[in-house]
């Protein structure tokens, strides 16, 4: 048997259907994906008459691809909790971080939409360079990662779908609010720089202000900013590893 | 050949209950493979728990259970790979049609494209959801959401499948349906684990049962080997003429709306069916159906428990 194969046709499986399938029968779940992020880039552009169009761009991608995981921990809650989908697929050949990736790949099918139209507004409104799009998509697959690991962690906890709406959003203020996604970090008063870089956000956004042509990385030329950004990933996928309950103690 | 499953002084006690009875305590059960074994017991009885450990989604707290010669807890991978479960209260992705459920779980299950095709086929069809295969799933009836469930897991490759209540909200020809893809599978000496309330389904399915109370098994065996267990293997009803005095030396007595039910002694019940045939009764008699015995040996622990209870 083909182990590798048979992992990736399981993760296309799950993508096809917990993405593409819904989506075909509700397209207006992706708008619902889009709103959100281009509500906060409306306000920032107004608000600095454009001037900070770029960080809202930044910090829109940032958020819609931090979205995934919210929704991921949602959907696998639910698939948990009310479906017991969890417990179906332990009981077969899908192992979690397949189970994980699949789903993870079906909610960026959700933000694939938004994705297309913030590039168009990076192709128009800035100067992004060939350097700067690898380091977007760098950047936002790890934040992607992270996300992931982080929502499938926390669903195999919680027994009730009701905790998620609970602790969801602390989450993702804690992610997304705080830390400085959607302006450069000198607007925040000194004593918050602190607290602000306890957010592994903090360095993907200075990186990615860097990339769409604002000045940045702040930090030492971003290899600090690449470094907090990676181990954050690989802590939380090995954290994923270790602590989620795929089988219920 | 060496049997499917083999639990060995199993048990489990939930993380949060450590106060309570465990839930499973020492239990050992050995599920012979190629046939269908029928767990039953009362609500809480410890079934679903014992599915579970078996299909390697609960951990253990004490004890051993191996399936098909794996470590359930250590090669819950290799495990895995042969097994297939339909959970008690799963429910079906809702956004999919039926054809996509089955055919769909199959794929992620790693089949090639052109099996899992003829399998869905099959499994459709045997299963009499062949109409309403292109219909969402969350505009089926309850009973055909369960029968979708079921036809999944049956059309898999799986070695050792776990069905945890699979015909609870079915109609009786629904039930005998899935009764036949039961049978089917195994047939094609595939192991299938199965949970119920129904009592008559149990009886015609399984080869071998084991009747869990409180985290025990009370009884195992085929379902000749339980009668044989039990005091009273026979049940004599009795209607008209005759007053309870009169049957109480021949077994346990119980009023039903036509007359009295005696559970006894195979040659107690023919003394009986002689003595009340003589007197001009109308008389039946037969051996104990399983819901008998559930009810003689289950009965018999609760009026137990409740003397305790008044002795303490
Ligand atoms: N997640 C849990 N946490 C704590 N206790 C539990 C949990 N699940 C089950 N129990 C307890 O374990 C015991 C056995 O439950 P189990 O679900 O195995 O019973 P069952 O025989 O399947 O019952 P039913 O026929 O109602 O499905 C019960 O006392 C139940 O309250
Ligand atoms: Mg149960």
């Amino acid at each position: 048997m083909n182990r590798p194969r048979h992992r990736l046709r399981t993760i296309l499986t799950l993508a096809y259907l917990n993405g593409i399938i819904p989506i075909q029968t509700q397209p207006l779940y992706l708008v619902n994906v889009v709103a959100s992020p281009f509500s906060f880039l409306f306000f920032i552009a107004i608000a600095s008459q454009g001037r900070l169009l770029g960080y809202g761009v930044a910090g829109g991608m940032l958020l819609t691809v931090l979205s995934i995981g919210t929704s991921l921990q949602t959907d696998m809650s639910h698939y948990k909790q009310d479906l017991k989908l969890q417990d179906l697929l332990v009981a077969s050949p899908v192992e979690a971080p397949v189970y994980v990736a699949g789903l993870a790949l079906s909610e960026l099918m959700y933000s694939l939409p938004a994705m297309a139209l913030f590039i168009v507004l990076l192709y128009l409104y800035t100067s992004v360079t060939v350097l700067g799009a690898v380091t977007i998509a760098l950047v936002l697959l790890l934040v992607w990662g992270f996300a992931s690991a982080l929502g499938f962690t926390l669903a195999t906890y919680f027994q009730d779908v009701r905790e998620t709406f609970a602790i969801s959003p602390l989450i993702s203020i804690g992610l997304t609010v705080l830390p400085p996604v959607y302006y450069p970090i000198s607007y925040l008063p000194g004593w918050v720089h602190p607290i602000a870089y306890l957010s592994p956000t903090t360095y993907a956004a200075d990186l990615l202000h860097g990339a769409v042509g604002l000045g940045g990385p702040d930090l030492t030329g971003g290899a600090i900013d690449w470094a907090v950004l990676i181990a954050f990933t690989l802590g939380l996928l090995v954290l994923a590893s270790l602590k989620a309950r795929w089988r219920e103690p | 050949m060496e049997p499917a499953v083999i639990a060995r002084d199993l048990t489990k006690v939930y993380p949060k209950a450590r106060a309570g009875p465990p839930a499973l305590s020492k239990v050992n059960l050995s599920i012979p493979a190629g046939q269908v074994y029928g767990l039953i017991g009362r609500n809480g009885a410890g079934k679903t728990t014992f599915v579970r450990i078996a299909a390697t989604q609960l951990m253990p707290t004490g004890g051993s259970i191996t399936v098909l010669g794996r470590d359930a807890v250590a090669d819950a991978s290799e495990v895995r790979r042969r097994i297939a479960c339909v959970p008690q209260e799963s429910r079906p992705l809702y956004f999919l049609d039926v054809d996509q459920l089955v055919y769909l779980y199959l794929r992620l299950r790693g089949m090639d494209r052109s099996e899992a095709r003829r399998r869905t086929d099959s499994v459709l069809e045997e299963l009499g959801l062949s109409a309403v295969r292109k219909k969402l799933v969350n505009q089926l009836s309850g009973g055909m959401r369960r029968r979708a469930m079921v036809a999944m897991v049956l059309a898999s490759d799986a070695e050792v499948v776990y069905l945890d209540e699979p015909t609870t909200g079915l109609d009786p020809l629904a039930r005998r349906e899935v009764w036949g893809a039961i049978r089917r599978a195994s047939q094609e000496h595939r192991t299938v684990l199965l949970t119920t309330h129904y009592l008559d389904e149990a009886d015609a399915l399984s080869a071998r049962l084991a009747l869990l109370e409180g985290g025990e098994v009370r009884l195992e065996g085929t379902p000749s080997d339980l009668r044989a267990r039990i005091r009273h293997p026979y049940r004599v009803t009795v209607e008209g003429v005759l007053g309870r005095s009169e049957l109480q030396s021949y077994g346990e007595v119980s009023d039903i709306a036509s007359g009295f039910l005696v559970f006894a002694r195979e040659s107690s019940a023919r003394d009986l069916a002689i003595f009340a045939l003589g007197k001009g009764a109308r008389v039946s008699m037969g051996p104990v159906s399983l819901e008998d015995i559930f009810l003689q040996v289950v009965g018999r622990s609760i009026e137990e428990e409740a003397s305790e209870g008044a002795e303490s």
